[in-house]
């Protein structure tokens, strides 16, 4: 690990990103401090979820660098992005959590091993120490009594409280969240909400890209307003809310 | 009644060949169908292309000549005289059959494991992805489980058509039951052993169902 610049936990630089012809990230940059919740929001096809997608691993980026935990996933030489190799790749996936919109739970695990099965066969913890995280993390998430449930057998509000579940098991050093209420019911919606929030106060670090306003004025540190590939505006949360500058940001909020 | 009791006797003989036909194909086709199935779904083009002609090829053309074509083959084309060989108590008629059997089952297989594993959920990957499981482990602890449960149904299908299939062995002289039920059909003049092995065949299906059905639903704890 290295300990420069310790508390970036995610430093993304001019990250280019296309899909064939179609650009869809035009020069990105975003840093984020440990401890920092840093919200998202931008109207449909701006490039959010692609830029969640890059930072981890999930798509590679032509151009940008992009350090994650003082590791370095990737770094432009001459106007391209090399990446790193695949055993730092591995060791930076350990790094960060990912939650996705539709879950990704593993339909035929029970709720703990969904959460356990990383930590033994990834992170070689023994099967007491996995059980043990899984099940504090449990107490926490709220589904003490669902430890032998399978996910079909939980509402969309559970199963998306597990696989936050899953991403921390880990002990990342950041957790990405891509929509992790637009699958939900309103009142499901809420406790997972409240599940994040409670994150948030114990400083963990966060990107949360969400189209939950008054969540993201109210939690977030800093918010970004993307669009058309590009940061807009960014800035505190609650000024960025109450008093967007660009005219595309309050053409945006006015939505809300 | 004697006549009965002999006839039984004697397809019961072949049942041994019968069955075993079955338990190899089974075996070795499965395993082989799920590399067939990533060699057809391989980036490579040539690779891609090589396995959908083995498939094209084994599902178009019939399995009693695929049989043919392993038994005599080798002797036809190059010459090599396989005749005499012998592992264990298998003679090259009973090892052709089971290699004719196995690459055939294995085309119809690929192609069901093929459609099960594209029917998966990009998700699936990308969460065990980031969640740092190797492509192996990915493959066999989080794909393939899920596979499995959702190719069961067409799997149990292509094994019962298998048991029925068995009896085309008998275009090689493999001593199994229906070549034996046709000798005795014969020298009785007779349809009773038509009968006997036709019940031989559907019971040994109805437990092949009733265990695939026991398989099946110890599966359906998740959906
Ligand atoms: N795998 C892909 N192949 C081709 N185009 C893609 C791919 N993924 C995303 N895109 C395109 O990239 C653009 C940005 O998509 P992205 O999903 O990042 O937007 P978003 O901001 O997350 O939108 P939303 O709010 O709807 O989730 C869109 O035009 C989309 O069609
Ligand atoms: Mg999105």
């Amino acid at each position: 690990m290295s300990d420069t610049n310790n508390d970036i936990v995610l430093e993304m630089k001019g990250i280019h990103k296309s899909f064939g012809k179609l650009e869809v990230l035009k020069g990105i940059n975003m840093d984020v401090m440990r401890g920092e919740v840093v919200a998202v929001i931008g109207p449909s096809g701006g490039g959010k979820s692609t830029l969640l997608r890059c930072a981890t691993t999930l798509e590679t980026v032509e151009k940008g660098k992009i350090v994650i935990g003082g590791d370095v996933l990737c770094d432009d030489v001459n106007g391209r992005a090399v990446y790193c190799d695949k055993k730092l790749e591995k060791e930076i996936r350990s790094k960060f959590g990912l939650v996705f919109q539709n879950f990704n739970l593993f339909p035929h695990f029970s709720v703990r091993r969904n959460i356990t099965e990383a930590l033994i066969h990834v992170h070689k913890k023994s099967k007491e120490e996995a059980n043990a995280i899984c099940d504090e993390l449990l107490s926490k998430m709220d589904l003490v009594a669902k430890a032998d449930s399978y996910p079909c057998n939980l509402s969309g509000g559970q199963q998306q409280r597990v696989s936050i579940a899953r991403a921390l098991a880990t002990n990342p050093e950041i957790i990405f969240f891509d929509e992790p209420t637009s699958a939900l019911d309103p009142e499901l919606t809420k406790g997972v909400l409240k599940v994040i929030k409670e994150l948030a106060k114990e400083k963990m670090t966060m990107v949360i890209v969400t189209h939950e306003m008054s969540f993201a004025r109210d939690v977030a540190d800093k918010i970004v307003f993307m669009d058309g590939g590009v940061i807009v505006e960014e800035g505190p949360a609650y000024d960025l809310v109450t008093n967007p500058q660009q005219e595309r940001t309050k053409a945006f909020l006015a939505g809300y | 009644m004697e006549m009965l009791k002999s006839t039984i006797i004697q397809l019961g003989q072949g049942f041994g060949y019968t069955f075993g036909i079955f338990f190899f194909t089974v075996v070795f086709s499965i395993p082989l169908g799920l590399l067939v199935a990533r060699g057809r779904m391989s980036k490579l083009l040539v690779v891609s292309a090589i396995f959908r002609v083995y498939i094209s090829i084994l599902r178009g053309t019939p399995l009693m000549l695929q049989l043919l074509l392993v038994y005599f083959g080798p002797y036809y084309i190059f010459g090599v005289n396989l005749g005499s060989i012998q592992i264990g108590p298998f003679n090259y008629r009973f090892i052709a059959t089971i290699i004719a059997f196995s690459l055939n089952y294995a085309a119809y297989f690929a192609e069901i494991f093929r459609g099960g594993i594209q029917s998966m959920a990009k998700g699936q990957y990308e969460a065990a992805t980031v969640l740092g499981f190797s492509k192996m482990q990915t493959y066999f602890k989080i794909i393939l489980p899920q596979v499995v449960k959702r190719v069961l149904p067409s799997v149990s299908n292509e094994i019962i058509t298998l048991v029925k299939d068995t009896s085309l062995a008998q275009v090689l002289s493999v001593a199994e039951m229906f070549t034996n039920a046709k000798a005795a059909a014969a020298a009785q003049v007779s349809v009773v052993p038509f009968i006997v092995v036709g019940a031989f065949y559907y019971i040994m299906n109805l437990t092949v169902e009733t265990i695939l059905n026991r398989v099946e639903k110890s599966m359906s704890y998740y959906s």
